[in-house]
């Protein structure tokens, strides 16, 4: 009895081993497959496209740092007040929420504003357990660091971090419509954001930041129309036609110039020699800002 | 004495399981750490896990970003020790090279390296392993300041 329990044990942990060694391969094929054949299902087109787009559309910490390179002062006024995240009860509200507020906590972390951080991350963290990907957001981590007013630097590593895992844990368990939908929210925040500093602001940076956003949000719109079967995306894509209608009217012109390569401190450095030129009036810049007012206060019930 | 032999192969193979699972591989998300730390002082925005198996000609991996115009940006890599290939980066816009890990002419290799991006627009990464190994690397961007 004694040496079969051994052989049984024996052998459980021979097969135990090997299939722990040898499964993280097959189920990320596995997870391939299935958001492959998930994605054909939902709209035909090749499933790696959407994958490519979404990188880095909109990015928080590269607004922020914008705004605060213009030497603009903090103003909690413009941010979404966390007050309406109970009302963000549906997946969908609840991405473009997550978007939105996410956007506002580079704002807040870029300015280090501890003390409203804790409240943003709060309201996050109930945003990411409505959409059940509560698991990738480290909301002690981050609690610790806002609170004992710890490294700035990576309380913004850990929560962008955060973010794009849970874009990856979307894509790969077939919710990429969500994914892109928090991109939106991040970007509409981002451009509200910006607006709202230029109208305070007379800055030529500013302005020009706006009528590039033309790329992203070309992108962006790209992305969004293949979901257009969900109801509430093709609602937030009928909304965004004024935007795409002021952005159509937008020029950018190219000067191609050599790229240099220096080293400066041991680091190499490629220096871009092309030059772009945006072409937007002040016209476009109201009609951009009232544009997004709109859409951006219509998801969030501000 | 049967008994006592499977006892000790028993306890030796326990050993190996757990031996096994303490020289554990290298995970991702400990790469991207790595990256982090090479790319100091950078503020992290974006990471790019690739693991690509050998070949002729060497498999690639592709991404495609939005840089934005007066942005410094860093980009790092770093390649896992379980696997062979040393990793290249290259960064190219519509239709030229701006950026590398690897400078052919120099046959220089740098972990990292800044652009100073002066044209906002769509981007392009490619990742391969050199002479087609197999590898298993992490690719950071981050942001450094606006120009």
């Amino acid at each position: 009895m004694f040496k079969k329990l051994i052989y049984f044990v024996a052998l459980t942990l021979v097969f135990g081993g090997c299939s722990s060694c040898g499964n993280k391969g097959v189920d990320a094929d596995q997870e391939f497959a299935n958001l492959d054949s998930a994605i054909e299902e939902e709209v035909v087109f090749d499933p790696s496209v959407v994958q490519e787009m979404a990188e880095n559309v909109a990015s928080p910490v590269e607004i922020a740092a914008l705004i605060k390179s213009l030497k603009v002062p903090f103003s909690k006024d413009i941010l979404a007040p966390t007050k309406n995240i109970d009302g963000l009860n549906t997946s969908f509200k609840r991405a473009i929420g997550f978007g939105v507020y996410g956007a506002d906590l580079g704002y807040i972390n870029m300015y280090s504003q501890n003390s409203m951080v804790l409240d943003y991350i709060t309201g996050i963290k109930t945003l990411a357990d409505g959409l059940k990907v509560g698991q990738f957001f480290d909301f002690t981590t981050l609690k610790r660091l806002a609170t004992n007013k710890e490294n700035i630097d990576s309380l913004m590593h850990i929560s962008t971090q955060n973010f794009n895992k849970i874009d990856a844990h979307l894509k790969e368990t077939n919710r990429s419509s969500l994914s892109c939908v928090i991109v939106a929210g991040v970007w509409i925040e981002g451009l509200y954001l910006s607006c709202q500093v230029a109208s305070i602001i007379d800055s030529d940076k500013m302005n020009e930041s706006i009528g590039e956003q033309k790329i992203a949000f070309s992108t962006l719109y790209k992305m969004l129309s293949l979901y257009k079967k969900d109801p509430n995306i093709s609602e937030l894509v009928e909304d965004m036609k004024e935007l795409k209608t002021i952005y159509d009217e937008i020029t950018i012109s190219y000067e191609i110039g050599e790229p240099d390569m220096v080293e400066e401190n041991g680091v190499i450095t490629f220096k871009q020699n092309d030059k772009s030129n945006v072409n937007i009036t002040d016209d476009q810049l109201k009609r951009i800002r009232e544009a997004i007012i709109k859409v951006r206060n219509k998801q969030i019930g501000g | 004495m049967k008994n006592k032999v499977l006892i000790i192969s028993l306890l030796t193979l326990l050993l190996g399981v757990f031996a096994g699972g303490v020289a554990k591989a290298q995970t991702e998300d400990e790469l991207v750490e790595m990256c982090g730390m090479l790319a100091k002082g950078a503020t992290y925005l974006k990471d790019f896990k690739i693991k690509l198996d050998a070949g002729d000609p060497p498999p690639e991996a592709k991404y495609s970003l939005v840089l934005t115009k007066d942005t410094k940006y860093r980009f790092a890599v770093v390649n896992s020790k379980d696997l062979p290939g040393k990793v290249v980066l290259q960064l190219f816009d519509n239709t030229r090279l701006l950026g590398t890990t690897y400078v052919i002419a120099s046959g220089k290799d740098t972990p990292t390296f800044d652009l100073i991006c002066q044209k906002t627009g769509v981007y392009h990464l490619k990742f391969y392993f050199k002479d087609g190994q197999s590898g298993l690397a992490v690719g950071t961007l981050s942001f450094v300041e606006k120009i």
